[in-house]
């Protein structure tokens, strides 16, 4: 924990801050200025507020200027570092590529056979890397609940009816559009296909391009749409705090558990007892099905609590 | 030939939409940059894919394609509506909207 400052009003930063939002000078207090005498009224110079706006509008539109032309000179720059780079990257598809070694050729040729997927990418990431994975779910749940420490609006805060009415006009919600009826309509038709779609591409995740991650985003993505044509009444009904956290939770052990024993059987040469059944069915591929939909259901409700929390700060 | 003659033609059609589109956000300030930025993703967008679809014939990827289409003609005009109405309220310096009100009470 930082040290809190008492005397922020006279530290470096402050003066600085004010310094560039123009309220004060730096040089205040510290020089003294002198009247110039009226003996001679031709040769004084007057400044005036005019020309001291004047100066300073001049002066803003110079930095402006320099501004642009360096970022233009930065991005340039960077263009050809990175042109640069590429030139030294070996040609795309060349066989001899160092990403063509015996790993790859390995899940190419013994992929099908191993993990029954006919989409080897998921037979990838969910069967021979499935720790991996595992760690990028954990990785959002944990995220999701950084989040929910940071922002969670607390309700005891606002128990008296002064506090109640204070939150109420300080809150920039209040201009959000709501109860919009072309919104409404249209989210009543297209929230179902986006559904409909999200779970086929979670099903099919092992058959065709998709799987847990694109179909839970597509998934949060209807449940945000939702949220957003009926408010949170609506969404409370269905999706609260503790839906959240039961969903998460048993995703994630579910995922632990299964794996682990997947994982286990595998490294001491033991009979899973998982069929692998006929690639291409959709009940096929051992435990890939249920791992995406695992995956799924977190992506989807950390779509969604990300969404909630920083709208409102709670579901 | 006739029909990449007529896939070319929709093509620039559908990328002069969306040159226009994308000099109009540029340009305008607010309400109109919204009018603009749906221009391009309804009309631009219709005539790409159209143009795509006869370029394929009718096969699943061009009904997918079409499926694009009807996506994106429902949401994004709604989506500009959203942000118009947003702007509508939240700007002060808009100027005078004619703005029809619709009773929350009724829906």
């Amino acid at each position: 924990m930082s040290r809190i400052r008492d005397d922020y009003d006279n530290s470096r930063w402050r003066k600085i801050e004010d310094w560039i939002k123009g309220e004060k000078d730096p040089m205040d207090d510290t020089m003294e200025i002198r009247r110039p005498l009226d003996d001679n009224p031709d040769t004084d110079v007057q400044i005036t507020e005019e020309s001291l706006e004047r100066t300073t509008q001049r002066l803003y539109k110079y930095v402006n200027r320099a501004y642009n032309l360096f970022s233009v000179c930065f991005c340039i720059t960077l263009v050809t570092v990175m042109i640069w780079c590429i030139t030294f990257m070996p040609a795309f598809g060349d066989g001899n590529n160092p990403v063509n070694n015996e790993v790859s050729q390995r899940y190419i040729e013994k992929g099908l056979e191993e993990t029954g997927a006919t989409n080897f990418v998921t037979g990838m990431i969910l069967d021979y890397r499935a720790f991996d994975t595992f760690g990028e779910s954990c990785v959002l749940f944990i995220s999701t609940i950084c989040v929910q420490i940071l922002l969670r609006h607390d309700d005891k805060e606002k128990d008296t009816v002064v506090n109640r009415e204070l939150t109420r006009l300080e809150n920039d919600r209040l201009f959000e559009p709501k109860n919009d009826l072309i919104l409404q309509k249209v989210s009543c038709v297209l929230v179902p296909i986006i559904f409909i779609f999200g779970i086929y591409i979670i099903l099919n995740g092992h058959l065709s391009p998709g799987g847990g991650f694109s179909g839970g985003a597509v998934i949060g993505a209807g449940l945000i749409l939702y949220l957003n044509a009926f408010g949170f009444k609506k969404t409370e009904r269905f999706f609260t705090d503790r839906t959240f956290r039961v969903i998460t939770l048993s995703a994630l052990s579910f995922y632990c558990i299964a794996k682990s024993y997947s994982f286990y059987t595998g490294a001491n040469h033991l009979e899973s007892g998982i069929p692998l059944g006929t690639p291409g069915a959709i009940l096929s591929s051992g435990l890939i099905l249920p791992l995406n939909i695992c995956v799924g259901l977190i992506v989807a409700c950390t779509m969604y609590a990300f969404y909630a929390l920083f709208r409102k700060g709670g579901f | 030939m006739i029909r990449l003659i007529v896939c070319t033609i929709l093509l620039l059609m559908g990328m002069f939409m969306f040159f226009t589109a994308t000099v109009g956000v540029n340009k305008y300030k607010s309400l109109n940059r919204i009018h603009t930025a749906a221009l391009g993703d309804t009309l631009g967008l219709f005539f790409v894919i159209l143009s795509l679809v006869l370029w394929r014939g009718m096969d699943l990827a061009s009904a997918k394609l079409l499926c694009v289409v009807v996506f994106f003609w429902m949401a994004s005009p709604v989506a500009g509506h959203m942000l118009s109405r947003l702007v509508v309220e939240t700007d002060e310096d808009l100027g005078e909207i004619e703005m029809i009100d619709i009773d929350e009470e009724q829906l």
